[in-house]
Parts: structure tokens; C-alpha cells; sequence
């Protein structure tokens, strides 16, 4: 790397476009038109995400691919139909991801992690999903392996949601009785707060915190 | 990136006196001659001043939106200056192309001659906030002198992402000379963007990290560099404890409060003589005829699929190891932190270009700050950056 082009940050929303979501599909597109206000007030964040808007049934949809929100004159509408297959949802993503990380690469960026934000209103209707899901998040598998924000409303379960998500803390559920269009405006303004705030962060693998005073200590009063 | 080879760690047999320690690895096509400032060859073809950006890539496939508000040509902009520096080349890849578009409620006048300079794609155009703080911190510090045997010049800049939210600058330096043994004594520093009283970890850590050096130095005894990584992490600790009134000492509010990356080291006029250690992912390296050589471990790899952007940082107290080895005459030492480092990479690129042709040999210090003022696109992060010459003895 050269100094690339720029960096950026491929996020990618993979929304549930069964039928049970027919109720709420207004407030989930009305929720991406308000990320993408928000976008278009934080021009610097918004250079560095490149922005894709999945649905998923029986199959996937792609409305919008790696694109420029600041270029972007409105988001696509997501529509209900069919039943819900979480692994035709990791499927593509196993497939897409890489692609795309090839094609950003080329073109000179340099790519952040990506990063999946998963939302469901309802348990799989298929079975080895978990499988497709194991390989879309294993490093050594799938390049840019991304990290998925999982978000259950309705009858989607608990338990369900924290497998699909890579991480104990990226797993959100509704509390039962919400208001489940509350919930995705939550989960938007989650997602935009996520985009907006993706700067550095602390590793996982961190030496020891300092644990004592060390001999000859003083303080610093100039500064603070 | 090539890594630099020759810094040994401290327990291997000395030697650097007559063995250059690190010479560069000429890049390819170098012929060895130091070059002259050539930004031009950055555009082969374009016109200087031209309307569009010299290394922005293709959109995307799929992006099908057409171009919008950073594309519109300029409407009311003041005037392209001929020059950005009197007697220098013309920096045909610094652009003014800043957009009229927020003046809204009235925006300040610019001199054409300061406008940033635009290196690639321009961030956005905007009059800067305020910083947000109950402390002061200036948008831009800048500091320049030079003793018997070096030249100093160091700047840290607000990153515009910090200016456009009216949040502090998070880098800081401390730069000092040790009269006795004329060291130069270094610290830089970037705090996390996570913690939310950073800013005032980078600039703890970097004055803790400068006095137990020099308080060493004063000792006549070897520099514990551990002791100085301890000494800084644990400023973090009571200040936080004295910041948020908390009860007793609390490591990891003070992470939570005030995380910083530190490099910390010394230049000795004997050689001269290079001595640092890292915390996180502040980088230095070394310029030489315009190539740059990394002397620590950077958080970009070639071959990573993808980059992290996780980093470690003080109140944690990994155990460091001073690199050590002899500074060139014809060399110049830099400290930056990633702001500055991520847009460098490995300084094959436009920025690398650009700035080896203004470092190589030392400017006022105002401009040197102006320089590292640079607007990119995507590059928007804090940037921090010392140089360290040292002076050729008549």
C-alpha cells in the first residue's frame, strides 16, 4: 500500500423482506431515509463508507451496491415477500464480500473490516444456516470476514440473534411488547451512529493495564 | 513498508559507530541524488490548477448515483494563487478548490496563498468549530529551533473530521533540548478517539514521557524506557482519578477516559544517535533522497485483506524494547502519528511525494505546520508531525 486513495469502510444492511415485515417495511425505509439525512450532515464520515442495502427472503435482493451517500440522490425501498432464509442472507454476503473487497482494492482504497448490520423480525425458516454463517465470519475463510450487528424484532429469539452476531455485544433484541417500529428507528439510529463513530478503537488483544504507582511519581499540573 | 533492519535492540553489541545502521534501500528508479520538490510529476498532463482530482479512482460499480455537491465547479471562489511558496516550485497538485457551499451566516475571508493545500480528492470546505472543552486547546500548535547539532520543527493539527464536529485536537508533542548532552528529547502522542478526555492523555503522556527522560539524562544513567512507559501510563491513572474526583486509582477508568498511543525517544549528537520506543501505532520513520523508511511497527501491513483499526494504548504497559541506531547527515528523523502516517502509507504516493520535496531540509515553522494542513479526502484524522535534521558542521 502506497498510500491509497482513500479509506474506507464497506457496510452493508441486510434487512429480513419476508412477508411478516409487511407492517413495518414503511418505518425500516423510512429509518434508511433518516441515515441517509444524517449521512449527508456528516460529509467526512460519509466519504469513507461505501454502502449496500440487501433484502432477504428465499433469496437476496440488491438495491443498493457500494455506494457514495453523498452521491446518492435517495435510498432504495425495500419490499415484503417470502419467508425468511438466513442462509441465503450469509450466502450472499460469503459471496459478495470478498468480490467487493477485491474491487475496492483495486481501485486504490485501503478497506476497513466491513460490517453487517442484520435485521429480522422472525426465526429462519431454513436450516444450515449456521454453517454458511461460520464460514461468511472465519478470517481464515472468507477475506473480510466482516463483523455483523444483529437485530431481532418481533418473534425473532434471543438465542438466535447472539449466533448471528459476531460479537456477544453486537446482538440487540426488542424487549417483547415494543413497539417493533420503535425498534428499527432504533436500530437505525444505531447503525448511523455506528457509521458515523467508526474511528479507532481499542484492541482485543491488549497488554496488562498499569497496575501500581510507579517509584518517583508526580504529577503533571500544566495540562490539565 | 520496509521495515527498518538495522535497530537492535539494546541487549545487542553496539557497533553503530562506524556500521550505518540504517541505509536506505534505494526505490526504484532512485538514481541517489537528493531531489529537487517536484509535485508536478504527480500530474503528468494536467495543467496545473486544473479542474479535477489527480488521483481519484473510478466510482465504484454499482455506485450509479452521478457526482454531486464536492463536483460543482467552483462558483465565487477566490482566485488560484500562482505559487504556494515564494522561490519554490509550483505545487501543481495543491489545488484550491475549496467550494463556496457552507458560507452560510457569513464566512471569514481567505488569503488564496493560505488555502489548504489539496492533495488528491479535497476533504469538505467548512469554517472550523470551536473545540468543545473545559480545558483550552488551540486548533494548531506549531514549534521550531534548532541547537548546535539538530533542527526541530514540529506541528500538530486539528484533523478537519475534529474541526467539523467542534471536538479538541487528541495528538500532541512535546519537544525539548537537554543542554548538557545536547539531546534532543522527544514525545508523540495520539490519544483514542474511544476515550473521551484523550486530548488531554496525549499531551499527559508526552510531557510525563519528555521529563523522565531528561530526568534520567540529568542522572547520568542509561534511560529506563520501561520506567518511562510506566511513568506515563500511570499520569493517566491519578489524572483521571483527579480529573473525575474518583476515590481511589482506577486503570481502567483512565483507559476509559484517556487512552493514548505514545512514541517517545532522544537524538544524541554522538553519531547522532537514535533511541525510541512505541506504544500504539504513532510511527516514525526516516527520509533520506526522498524515500522513507519506517523505523517502527506500523498498523498497516501489505497482504492484509483488510486493516483494523484497533490500537494499543497507555494506561496499558506493553513491555518495549528502545530501537537504537545512528541518524544519518543526510537523513531526517519524523515522528507523526497516523493521521500523518496513514496518508504517507509507504510514502510512494502523491503525500509521500509531496512532502519529501518540503522536508528535505527545514522551512519556518509555520509553514511547516501549513504543509501538514493538507486536505484529502478521507484523511480527516488529527495529524501530528516532528522532524528532526541534523545540522552539518562547518
Amino acid at each position: 500500500m502506497s498510500g491509497g486513495h482513500a479509506n474506507l469502510l464497506p457496510v452493508y444492511v441486510m434487512a429480513d423482506e419476508s412477508g411478516s415485515m409487511t407492517k413495518v417495511m414503511g418505518q425500516l425505509n423510512e429509518g434508511l431515509r433518516s441515515l441517509h439525512e444524517a449521512l449527508l450532515g456528516e460529509p467526512m464520515a460519509a466519504a469513507k463508507v461505501r454502502f449496500s442495502v440487501l433484502g432477504f427472503s428465499e433469496t437476496v435482493l440488491e438495491h443498493l451496491r457500494l455506494a457514495d451517500l453523498r452521491h446518492a440522490e435517495e435510498m432504495p425501498e425495500l419490499k415484503p415477500r417470502g419467508r425468511t432464509s438466513y442462509g441465503a442472507a450469509f450466502g450472499d454476503l460469503r459471496q459478495r464480500i470478498p468480490a467487493d473487497v477485491d474491487v475496492l482494492k483495486a481501485e486504490g482504497f485501503t478497506v476497513h473490516r466491513p460490517a453487517v448490520f442484520f435485521l429480522s423480525d422472525g426465526q429462519p425458516t431454513d436450516k444450515g444456516w449456521l454453517e454458511v454463517h461460520r464460514q461468511l465470519i472465519d478470517r481464515n475463510v472468507t477475506k473480510g470476514a466482516p463483523n455483523i450487528v444483529a437485530c431481532g424484532i418481533g418473534d425473532a429469539q434471543a438465542a438466535t440473534i447472539r449466533q448471528v452476531a459476531t460479537r456477544d455485544e453486537y446482538g440487540f433484541i426488542a424487549n417483547a411488547g415494543t413497539d417493533v417500529g420503535a425498534s428499527i428507528a432504533r436500530f437505525c439510529t444505531a447503525l448511523t451512529k455506528s457509521i458515523v463513530e467508526s474511528g479507532r478503537s481499542l484492541g482485543s488483544a491488549q497488554p496488562e493495564l498499569v497496575v501500581e504507582r510507579p517509584q518517583g511519581f508526580r504529577m503533571a499540573i500544566d495540562v490539565v | 513498508m520496509v521495515r527498518e533492519p538495522g535497530y537492535r535492540e539494546p541487549d545487542r553489541p553496539s557497533g553503530h559507530g562506524d556500521a550505518p545502521l540504517y541505509r536506505p534501500e534505494r526505490g526504484p528508479g532512485r538514481d541517489g541524488g537528493r531531489p529537487e520538490p517536484s509535485p508536478d510529476a504527480d500530474t503528468p498532463g494536467q495543467p496545473r490548477g486544473g479542474a479535477h482530482p489527480v488521483d481519484r479512482p473510478p466510482p465504484a460499480r454499482g455506485a450509479a448515483r452521478p457526482p454531486a455537491t464536492d463536483r460543482r465547479p467552483p462558483r465565487g471562489a477566490p482566485p488560484r494563487p500562482e505559487l504556494y511558496e515564494a522561490g519554490g516550485s509550483p505545487a501543481g497538485v495543491a489545488r484550491p478548490t475549496r467550494q463556496p457551499a457552507d458560507r452560510a451566516g457569513g464566512r471569514p475571508g481567505r488569503s488564496p496563498q493560505w488555502l489548504p493545500v489539496v492533495l488528491g480528492t479535497p476533504t469538505a470546505d467548512f469554517e472550523p468549530r470551536p473545540a468543545e472543552d473545559q480545558t483550552y486547546r488551540p486548533d494548531t500548535v506549531t514549534d521550531g529551533w534548532s541547537t548546535r547539532d539538530f533542527t526541530v520543527r514540529a506541528a500538530s493539527v486539528r484533523g478537519y473530521l475534529h474541526r467539523h464536529r467542534g471536538t479538541p485536537r487528541q495528538d500532541d508533542f512535546a519537544v525539548v533540548v537537554h543542554p548538557p548532552t545536547g539531546a534532543v528529547v522527544f514525545a508523540v502522542a495520539d490519544g483514542v478517539s474511544a476515550a473521551r478526555h484523550s486530548h488531554l492523555g496525549a499531551a499527559l503522556v508526552c510531557r510525563a514521557a519528555v521529563r523522565e527522560i531528561l530526568a534520567d539524562l540529568a542522572a547520568g544513567h542509561p534511560v529506563d524506557w520501561q520506567n518511562v512507559v510506566q511513568q506515563a501510563a500511570w499520569q493517566l491513572v491519578e489524572q483521571t482519578r483527579t480529573l473525575l474526583g474518583l476515590g481511589e486509582a482506577d486503570p481502567a477508568a483512565a483507559e476509559e477516559a484517556m487512552a493514548s498511543t505514545l512514541v517517545a525517544g532522544m537524538v544524541l549528537p554522538d553519531g547522532p544517535t537514535v533511541s525510541l520506543i512505541q506504544v500504539g501505532d504513532t510511527g516514525a520513520w526516516v527520509l533520506r533522497d526522498g524515500a522513507y523508511r519506517s523505523l517502527l511497527d506500523g498498523k498497516l501491513h501489505t497482504g492484509d485483506p483488510v486493516v483494523s483499526s484497533a490500537v494499543t494504548a497507555l494506561p496499558r504497559t506493553p513491555r518495549v524494547s528502545p530501537r537504537r541506531g545512528p541518524l544519518g547527515r543526510d537523513e531526517v528523523l519524523l515522528i507523526g502519528t497516523d493521521g500523518f502516517g496513514d496518508a504517507l502509507g509507504d510514502g510512494a504516493g502523491q503525500v509521500g511525494r509531496y512532502f519529501a520535496g518540503r522536508l528535505a531540509r527545514p522551512q519556518p515553522p509555520v509553514q511547516f505546520a501549513y504543509h501538514l494542513d493538507f486536505s484529502r479526502e478521507t484523511y480527516d484524522d488529527d495529524r501530528t508531525l516532528l522532524a528532526i535534521w541534523p545540522r552539518t558542521k562547518a
